[in-house]
């Protein structure tokens, strides 16, 4: 095998193995973004043309001014700045909203990185709960801001709040919660981790006043690369420039963006999101054919018997969880190498991405794939099951 | 001389490139349509052209 270095072998996952891994998916690269890599992949290779002000989003080549504007307005947002992954953009607005003591509005099935942006700067989050079909809706989220409200004698400073969660990949109220949120005059931030870049997502429509996205789960883009964008009124407060002058050399930063820390994506990360954006715009017009794609794979799946979809159905989103307790586990539970007997059959028919082991609830995320590829990944686990004795319907 | 074969050593990785995408297409496989298989023939040329150029700029 290849290697980059001594102890570095080469990564050829993508080319080898059709790769199901639930969270990898949206974050393949496009071509151009690899070649980014390859032609920006040095340090501050985006630094070579960046002149006064000084600061990343206004560099004209290559034209970063420009990709910004540009994201902005497919995002219907009015400005936009990158990030080194979604959870850093939870972080800049919960810094500048949240103080030691103020409640966060997060859903019952909210992303980690959530709670700790809101522990770092002293806040508590209150989660609501998801109904019986695992679905956060308005109604929900309205209660348990009127909980808080009761407990602690004011409304929450802020609802974070996920389109599509990363449990189940279901589809919340969004929009209901955005109605809710403007009921009550709480801003709304839009967790699009799941859904930016994957799907068509307009913050204006939907009545968010911040939009997250990830660029390493759905833009295309290399690890760490996020956005958040926002509104002209939220962004003079989320973007505020640094006012800080120091004491001996009264130096000042005044172009500087606080909360990003001066320049965020300073690099190959930041042009191979540039270098994905024309695919973006194109794959998104294509959402729905992903969701087919996702409830053909799940249909044939559950021709296995024992085999049981535990996210909403049908299929609105390509990560589904899974439960396949009353059947690849039954095998497991006898077999000499347990759950990896299912990760071991997965490989010899070139599938990889379920945890390895797992044969009881596990994630997989059709994202991506080819028609052709679908239907030969509902044939390899109809084939590993008929070779395992476990029926098949037909 | 060099920046022609500079120039061409990125044509080559970028063919590769588009290359590395058409495994990704037909993994595990591999079946090519015949579109795929005009694109692959275009490629492989595009890279021995780059590598004449490298060879006959750097080696002489």
């Amino acid at each position: 095998m290849s290697q980059i270095s001594e102890k570095i072998a080469i990564r050829a996952r993508e080319e080898l193995f059709i790769n199901i891994q639930p969270i990898q998916a949206g974050g393949r690269l496009t071509p151009e973004a690899m070649k980014a890599m390859i032609a920006y992949g040095d340090g501050y290779s985006t630094c070579d043309w960046c002149l006064k002000p000084f600061r990343l989003d206004k560099i004209r080549k290559p034209p970063i001014d420009e990709f910004h504007a540009e994201l902005a307005d497919f995002l219907g947002m009015d400005q936009v700045r990158v990030f080194p992954g979604a959870r850093r953009g939870f972080q800049a607005v919960a810094s500048t909203l949240v103080e030691k003591g103020d409640t966060v509005i997060v859903s019952g099935l909210a992303h980690y990185t959530e709670f700790l942006t809101i522990e770092i700067v002293g806040g508590i989050a209150r989660e609501v709960p998801p109904n019986e079909d695992n679905i956060i809706t308005g109604e929900a989220t309205a209660q348990k801001i009127e909980e808080v409200k009761r407990e602690t004698g004011k409304l929450p400073k802020l609802i974070m709040m996920e389109h599509f969660d990363y449990v189940f990949g279901n589809e919340h109220d969004i929009r209901g919660i955005a109605k809710v949120a403007k009921e009550y005059d709480i801003p709304l931030l839009y967790n699009g981790a799941y859904s930016i870049g994957l799907m068509p997502v307009d913050g204006r429509k939907i009545g968010a006043d911040f939009l997250v996205g990830s660029g390493h789960k759905s833009f295309a883009s290399p690890a760490p690369s996020g956005l958040l964008a926002t509104t002209d009124e939220w962004a003079e407060k989320v973007f505020r420039t640094s006012r800080a002058t120091g004491d001996l050399t009264g130096r000042r930063f005044e172009g500087k963006e606080v909360e990003l820390l001066g320049c965020t994506l300073m690099g190959a990360n930041l042009i191979a999101m540039m270098a994905s954006f024309p695919t973006i715009r194109e794959r998104v017009k294509r959402w729905s054919e992903e969701v087919r794609k996702s409830n053909r794979f799940v249909k044939e799946f559950l021709k296995i018997e024992g085999n049981k979809v535990l996210s909403e159905m049908p299929r609105k989103h390509t990560l589904t969880r899974v439960d396949t307790t009353g059947s690849f586990d039954e095998i497991a539970r006898t077999h000499k190498r347990r759950g990896f007997f299912l990760t071991k059959e997965l490989k010899e028919r070139k599938i990889v991405g379920p945890f390895p082991g797992a044969t009881k609830k596990w994630k997989l995320n059709t994202y991506g794939l080819t028609w052709k590829q679908v239907e030969y990944l509902a044939w390899a686990f109809k084939d590993i099951a008929k070779k395992y004795g476990i029926p098949v319907r037909e | 001389m060099s920046e022609k074969a500079v120039m061409e050593t990125f044509e080559a990785l970028f063919a590769l490139t588009d290359l590395r995408q058409i495994f990704r297409e037909t993994k595990p496989t591999y079946e090519l349509s015949a579109e795929q298989r005009r694109k692959v023939k275009e490629i492989i040329e595009r890279v021995r052209r780059s590598l004449e150029v490298i060879e006959r700029e750097m080696i002489g």
